[in-house]
Order: structure tokens, then C-alpha cells, then sequence
């Protein structure tokens, strides 16, 4: 069981701990700055980085990047170290070795909030496939996961898609295909309300509308709106006074915005 | 064991043994995921949970108490997590005990949950040790 992997403390650290020789080497990097100490200090604490880095393993990022970061960590700390104070190295070292990690996750930090039950179980699916992966040495099935982990396929596929929650893409990504001169963001890909759909919905309607009206007043509209005919011309063309087109005109328009409920 | 005063209170009782300090990880994780903890406090918490229970199995064993046990108690507030930690595997042996090192070897574990909680406070008991450590939800 996983759980258990803290109970076993490494030699390796009460080792460096009794030494003089850590002392010794601070001591004759302090004076000389030669790299070449340095870097036998770093060697000599790398089962520190280890083994703190070992804590933090089972958060879901691999432990070699925990490793990286902590050595980062621990070459900071060398340059900063006084053995004057009187402080053992690995109690100065290990705050900042741990910060380090543990600024690590923050900057890595989920960019959604997912549920606490399918993070975990994102990282238990990413595990599993993995190790599924190894065994049966091809990519494993969501329903294979799914059975070794006891739970559903859909939730599997749930947990699995939040994996992408986890990174956010700027809209501002410049994506660059291959001969293509300007770069494109991701922004332009994102797609908008099409005018031109709207628009042959609206006339859907309006031709339902049309279809309402009385004979006269569908031919006063066409003629008016579609034709682009005057009052008078269209009054001439149906044989009646302008004032009666008008006010047939004001009567048909009134109905169609009611039946468009405009 | 005296009625405890806190309303919304956890308590655990286990052997003093390596194989079960899985399960304090396991019962403080879901106790602090009642809490309006982030992920990595929620790990945090456990880790320092887990790396307190291991001093302690530790010390049951160098003392050779193989009946000690762990009471793991914690109390839940809208804002802070209590957590306590009681056991009665002895104190420490101090023949290892370099002078003028602030911490022993096999307590870099100790450090770390100096690190991974808001508040810690150790006291020695006739029987044992007793870890209190305190994390404040920031986000509530």
C-alpha cells in the first residue's frame, strides 16, 4: 500500500548528518568558491532532495521533475549557507528544498476547480493506464482501466477528460502552421454567432407571416418592400388612392410585428 | 477518557505501528477535505500527519513499547483545523542526540511538518509525546 511509503527513513540522511566532512567542504568551498566543491556538495545531499521529494510523490507529478526542482532548491541553499551559525546543513537546507517542491505545485495548481473525488481520480486513471500500459504493452482500453480500477467506464472517461482542466491555453497561443507566414491565435478558431443564420431564420418567419395576411395587403408588402415601389405607384397598380395604400400598409405592418413579435 | 468538549471532533485510535499510519493518512484526508482546503493543503496536512504518526512508531520501536498506541484526534472549526496527536511509545532516546544540533537525524520528518502546517506545538508527557498542529483555511 501506498500509504506506508513514509515509514521507512533512509540511512543515507543520518550519514550526511554525522559527518564533518559536509562541514569541512563548506568550509573550503566558502573560502575557495571552486565549482568543483560545489558540485560534490550537491552530490553529497542529493538523497536529501531525494527523499523529500519522495514525500511529495504521490500528488501527481512525477518524481524526477520533484528531484529537479528540489535540486534547484538545494543549490540555492548551498550558496546562502554559513556553517558558522552553527545550524546543520540539512535543517537549513530542507525549508527551502521543501519550498521549492511545494512552489512547484502551486504554479502546477489545477487552473478549474474539479471536484476533489475526480482529481483523484483522474490521477488514479492516469496511474492505472500507465501501468496497464506496461503490461499489456499497448495503450490500455477506458474499460480496462475502468474494471482494475473498480469503478464505471463513464467515470473513467470523466476523470480522464478533467485532465485538461488541469492546464488552461492562453486565446492568445500563437498557433504556427507550417508555411504559413503569420501566425494565427487560437482566439480566431473560436467560433461566433453566424449573421447570415440568423437572418435566413428571421425570413423562415417572415414568409410564415406573409402567408397571414390578406391578399391586398401581401400585395402592397411585396410590391412596397420587395419591389421597392412608391405608395403611389403601387396605389396605380392596385387601382385605389394612395391614402388607402398607406393606411393598408400601416394595418399589414402592424400585423406582421405582431406575428413576428417583434 | 474524559468526555472531550469539542462539537465537531474526529478521533482515531491506533497501534503504534508502521502499518498504520496509513490508516491516520487515510481518516485526516477525509477529515480535511471537510474543509475549505485547496488540494495541495489537503496533502499537506496528510503528509504532516503521516511524517508525525512515523516519529512516533519510531520511537515506539527504538523504546521497544510494542503495545504503545496513537490517538489521533482532530477538530473541525469553520476556519482552522485542530489536529492532535497522542501517544505513549516513551520520549526520545538522546544517546544519538549530537549537542548543539537543533534537530536529529531521523527527525527531518519533524521539520517537515514544521513546514507543511500553520502552527505546531510538541509536549512531553510521562508516557509519550503529544503533537498538536494547527492549519488555517485561507479560502473560507
Amino acid at each position: 500500500m501506498q500509504e506506508m511509503d513514509s515509514v521507512a527513513q533512509p540511512d543515507i540522511i543520518a550519514e550526511v548528518h554525522r559527518d564533518n566532512e559536509t562541514e569541512e567542504l563548506f568550509l573550503a568551498y566558502i573560502s575557495s568558491q571552486n565549482p568543483v566543491l560545489r558540485d560534490k556538495l550537491v552530490a553529497k545531499h542529493r538523497n536529501l532532495v531525494r527523499y523529500l521529494a519522495g514525500k511529495f510523490v504521490n500528488r501527481g507529478e512525477p518524481l524526477e521533475d520533484l528531484i529537479q526542482v528540489g535540486l534547484i532548491g538545494l543549490i540555492n541553499v548551498i550558496d546562502r549557507y554559513d556553517p558558522e551559525r552553527g545550524t546543520k546543513f540539512s535543517t537549513y537546507a530542507t525549508p527551502t528544498i521543501v519550498g521549492e517542491i511545494r512552489r512547484h505545485f502551486r504554479d502546477k495548481a489545477w487552473s478549474l476547480k474539479v471536484p476533489r473525488r475526480l482529481q483523484e481520480l483522474n490521477l488514479a486513471a492516469n496511474r492505472k493506464k500507465e501501468e496497464l500500459g506496461r503490461q499489456l504493452g499497448r495503450v490500455a482500453t477506458p474499460q480496462e482501466i475502468a474494471i482494475a480500477l473498480g469503478v464505471t467506464e463513464e467515470e473513467t472517461l470523466e476523470a480522464m477528460e478533467l485532465g485538461n482542466a488541469y492546464d488552461t491555453v492562453s486565446l492568445d497561443t500563437k498557433l504556427v502552421h507550417e508555411g504559413e507566414s503569420a501566425p494565427v491565435t487560437l482566439a480566431e478558431f473560436i467560433g461566433d454567432l453566424d449573421p447570415a443564420l440568423q437572418k435566413i431564420e428571421t425570413y423562415g418567419d417572415l414568409e410564415h407571416a406573409m402567408k397571414m395576411l390578406e391578399p391586398r395587403e401581401r400585395k402592397i408588402i411585396y410590391y412596397r418592400f420587395f419591389k421597392e415601389m412608391s405608395q403611389t405607384e403601387v396605389a396605380r397598380r392596385l387601382d385605389i388612392s394612395q391614402m388607402h395604400v398607406s393606411r393598408l400598409q400601416q394595418k399589414a405592418l402592424k400585423k406582421l410585428k405582431e406575428l413576428l413579435s417583434i | 477518557m474524559e468526555r472531550l468538549e469539542c462539537t465537531t471532533c474526529v478521533e482515531l485510535r491506533i497501534p503504534c505501528r508502521p502499518e498504520y499510519v496509513g490508516v491516520t493518512r487515510l481518516t485526516i484526508l477525509g477529515v480535511a477535505s471537510r474543509m475549505k482546503f485547496s488540494y495541495d493543503e489537503v496533502e499537506d496536512v496528510r503528509l504532516a500527519v503521516g511524517e508525525s504518526c512515523t516519529t512516533s512508531v519510531d520511537r515506539a520501536e527504538k523504546n521497544n513499547r510494542p503495545d504503545a498506541q496513537i490517538i489521533l484526534r482532530s477538530e473541525i472549526s469553520h476556519d482552522k483545523l485542530t489536529i492532535d496527536i497522542i501517544d505513549d511509545a516513551g520520549s526520545r532516546i538522546s544517546e544519538e542526540v549530537d549537542e548543539g544540533a537543533d534537530i536529529e537525524p531521523e527527525n527531518i520528518g519533524a521539520l517537515l511538518v514544521t513546514l507543511l502546517v500553520d502552527e505546531v506545538e510538541v509536549y512531553r508527557l510521562d508516557t509519550g509525546t503529544h503533537v498538536r498542529m494547527v492549519k488555517y483555511a485561507r479560502n473560507g
